[in-house]
Order: C-alpha cells, then sequence, then structure tokens
C-alpha cells in the first residue's frame, strides 16, 4: 500500500531551492523583456507608419498560433541548424519572452484602444511628437486599465517557464519531476510542485491587486 | 534545406497530426461539459458545492498544464487503475481537467454579464428556476462567451504539444520522432509549427465570425491613432 511520506520532500529540499531560484530567476527576467517587447510591438502596431505595423501583426499571430513547445525547440533544436547557439537556459529565457511579448502586446492594445482618440489628437495639437503622445498621454492611460490582464499574462509566464525543463533546463518542474520520477513518489512531488506554483502566482495575483488599487485614476470607475 | 523529410514522412506526419485532432476533440467536449457544469455552480452559488467548484478552479488555474499530464499519466492513473494507462487517455484527462477550470471562468462570466432585466422579465412570465437558466439567461450568454471560447480551445489545441512530452505519438512527438532520426530539426519544426498555425489561424478567425454582434467587443481598431 502507498503511503505518503514527506520526508522525502525534506532531503529535496536543496535541490527544490535551486529549481525555484531558477524558475524565479527565468521569469522575472523574462518578464521584463516580454513587456519591453510587447510594448515596443504595439506601438508599431497602432501608432507607427509604414510596414512596421504589419510587421508587429505577423509576429503576433505567427507566435499566438503555435505551440510555446515548439518555439522552445526552435529556439533550442533549430536554432544552432543554423549556426545560432545559446546555452539552455537563456534559449529559455528568449523563447518565453517572445511568446509571452506577443500576449502582452494584444493585452496593451486593448488598453489604447480603450483611450479615446481625442486623448491622442490634444496631445498632437498641443505640440507632442508621436513618440511623446504615446508615451507621455496614451500609455499611461491605457496601462491602468490593463494591469489584470497584464497580471494573468505574467502568471502565465511563470507556468509557461515550466516547460524549460524540456530543453535541460533544471527549473522546479524538472526538480520535481526527476524526485517523483525516482523515489516514485509521485503524490508527494505533485503536491510540492503544485504548492510552488501556486504561491509563486498567488503571489503576482497580490502585487498586481495592489498596484491597481493604487493607479487607479480617481472617479475612473464610474466611466467603466 | 531538406525537405525532402517531410515528403519522405508525410504519411507518417498526418497520422501524427490525427491524433492531435482526435486528443483535441475528445477534450474541447470534456472540458466543456465539466466547465459549463462547474460555471453554472458558481453562478447560481449552490452552497457547498460552489466552494468546492471555486477552490477547483482557482487551484487549477495555478498550476501549469505539464505538472498534471505527467502527474496524471505517472502518478495518479496507475495508482487508481494499478496499471499503466494509454498516453492517449493520459493526456486526454489532464487537458480536461486544466481547462475546464478556465471554461467554467468563461462561462461564470457571460452568465454575469447578463443584464438583470432579461432575468426579471423571465421569473414575471412565470419561468422556474431551470428554465430561466435554459432558455433565456445561457442562450443569451453563448453568444457573448464565444469569442472566450475559441481562443480557450486554440490555447487547447496548442496545448496537446505536451503530451508529446510523455510520449503520445500526436503531431509534435511524429516530428520529433523523424528529427532525432534524420537531425533535420529546422526543416521538420519549421512544418509542424506551419501546420499548427494553419489551425489555430483559421480557428480564430472562424471564432470572430461567430461572435454575434451587438454583444461583441468592438473590432479593435489597426492603427486607431496613425
Amino acid at each position: 500500500m502507498y503511503s505518503i511520506d514527506f520526508n522525502i520532500i525534506a532531503e529535496a529540499l536543496p535541490e527544490l531551492a535551486r529549481g525555484i531560484k531558477l524558475t524565479i530567476f527565468i521569469s522575472a527576467v523574462s518578464s521584463l523583456a516580454a513587456f519591453a517587447i510587447g510594448l515596443v510591438t504595439v506601438f508599431a502596431r497602432t501608432m507607427a507608419t509604414g510596414p512596421y505595423g504589419t510587421a508587429g501583426a505577423i509576429y503576433v499571430e505567427i507566435i499566438r498560433n503555435t505551440p510555446l513547445l515548439l518555439q522552445l525547440y526552435f529556439v533550442y533544436k533549430a536554432l544552432p541548424d543554423l549556426g545560432v547557439q545559446f546555452p539552455p537556459v537563456v534559449c529559455g529565457i528568449v523563447a518565453l519572452s517572445i511568446y509571452t511579448g506577443a500576449y502582452i502586446s494584444e493585452v496593451l492594445r486593448a488598453g489604447i484602444n480603450s483611450v479615446t482618440n481625442e486623448q491622442y489628437q490634444a496631445a498632437r495639437g498641443l505640440g507632442l511628437s508621436n513618440l511623446q503622445a504615446f508615451a507621455l498621454v496614451v500609455f499611461p492611460q491605457a496601462i491602468r486599465v490593463v494591469i489584470p490582464p497584464l497580471s494573468s499574462q505574467f502568471i502565465n509566464l511563470v507556468k509557461n517557464s515550466s516547460l524549460v525543463s524540456f530543453i535541460a533546463v533544471s527549473d522546479v518542474f524538472y526538480v520535481v519531476y526527476k524526485g517523483a520520477a525516482d523515489d516514485f513518489r509521485f503524490f508527494e512531488f505533485f503536491i510540492t510542485g503544485a504548492l510552488v506554483y501556486m504561491l509563486l502566482t498567488g503571489f503576482i495575483a497580490v502585487v498586481s491587486n495592489i498596484i491597481e488599487k493604487n493607479v487607479r485614476v480617481p472617479g475612473g470607475e464610474a466611466r467603466i | 534545406m531538406h525537405w525532402e523529410d517531410i515528403f519522405n514522412n508525410f504519411g507518417f506526419l498526418m497520422r501524427g497530426l490525427a491524433v492531435t485532432f482526435q486528443l483535441a476533440a475528445v477534450s474541447v467536449a470534456g472540458s466543456l461539459i465539466i466547465g459549463t457544469v462547474l460555471g453554472i455552480i458558481r453562478y447560481l452559488r449552490i452552497f457547498p458545492l460552489s466552494l468546492v467548484a471555486a477552490g477547483y478552479i482557482e487551484s487549477v488555474r495555478s498550476i501549469p498544464l505539464i505538472l498534471f499530464i505527467v502527474f496524471i499519466h505517472f502518478g495518479f492513473l496507475p495508482f487508481i487503475l494499478g496499471s499503466e494507462s494509454s498516453f492517449f487517455v493520459s493526456s486526454g484527462i489532464a487537458l480536461v481537467v486544466f481547462t475546464s477550470a478556465y471554461v467554467a471562468e468563461i462561462v461564470r462570466g457571460g452568465l454575469n454579464s447578463i443584464e438583470k432585466g432579461h432575468l426579471d422579465a423571465a421569473i414575471s412570465l412565470g419561468l422556474t428556476r431551470f428554465q430561466r437558466l435554459a432558455y433565456v439567461i445561457l442562450p443569451l450568454a453563448l453568444g457573448r462567451m464565444m469569442p472566450a471560447l475559441v481562443s480557450q480551445f486554440i490555447a487547447l489545441i496548442k496545448d496537446t504539444s505536451l503530451a508529446s512530452t510523455i510520449g503520445l505519438i500526436e503531431l509534435t512527438r511524429s516530428g520529433e520522432i523523424i528529427y532525432e532520426r534524420t537531425y533535420h530539426e529546422l526543416e521538420v519544426l519549421l512544418f509542424i509549427a506551419f501546420i499548427y498555425f494553419v489551425i489555430c489561424f483559421s480557428l480564430s478567425k472562424l471564432g470572430k465570425k461567430l461572435e454575434t454582434k451587438p454583444y461583441m467587443v468592438s473590432e479593435t481598431k489597426e492603427r486607431l491613432y496613425a
């Protein structure tokens, strides 16, 4: 009979801690990079003229309509064929940033579309450049509206970061999977892994709630 | 470039694609049924059940899918059945468990979005609680839920690729088997990605058509400010 024995987790604790640290590191770096990519893409799609908008749209559609696992494999296994080689952790960060960046740009675009056109026209009328109107007038209003969907993208990013274990990165999922398979202790390791991810994503949810409360436009609730 | 790998193994890849389709179809059906039930339970606030549903939804949504696939296949099912189950069944169950939580939230959101006037009208017409839900609220909500449901099922089709990690020979795994032999990763991965893209992109275009006009979020305008 199978009996639950959590001592096995205590023994695996140092390795788990290393895995958690790596997951947090990959998620944090990818979050920043993905936000930057999303920002550039959304600027290209809503503000820039010329071919940039089309390029942004093609990027978003390709990335959103193919599985992340394939994109990870592509960066890790196919790019070396073309002479581009990164260490596994970098591959994971690159693929996760590009993937999440496409989703973040869509979230930001929804926010920007919720800011009325008059705001932009007034900004341009006051003599601001296209970039200034975006950065100083439209974007600050847009970002407040999209904090909840934005935070769910970061939550998805943390969960998706578990896939880097399939390109030889020993993140927390890798440690949990390996521990479970080696000792044949699936329940203990599953519960541990699930708790770790719930804590990480819960942390993001709490922080986003606090930010949302603090940056809310006073009196803005009634309009939305 | 070595595109002959694709031509020589085309039948094998298409068999993988068929498995991907079957897995996606089974999971869509399963998660739609369970998700709708959970969503309705939360909408109606059926007391002890709604708490269970909320706990299930919140915890599932904060755990990665791959954890479910791996542990349902190697942990739960062998424990319950006493022997290992098939890759297809394990990944199907995992996908249903995972996606139904998301579907439940979409259903609940759709039901909550229906204006109270409809409910008042239904009550004043003497409809029972079940009739109000089945004939008034649910059909109205379905139109509003459609865009979110379609994008959730697109995500599910992409997620079926994770079944390759436990060994189910669906599209991704069949591609892996080919390039593990020929070492032409680039061509095979590009081709598989292209297939996923065609499926998901056309589905998302189809989903746009399914949106019921009066309730949909207005078509986001490209270059609103340009």
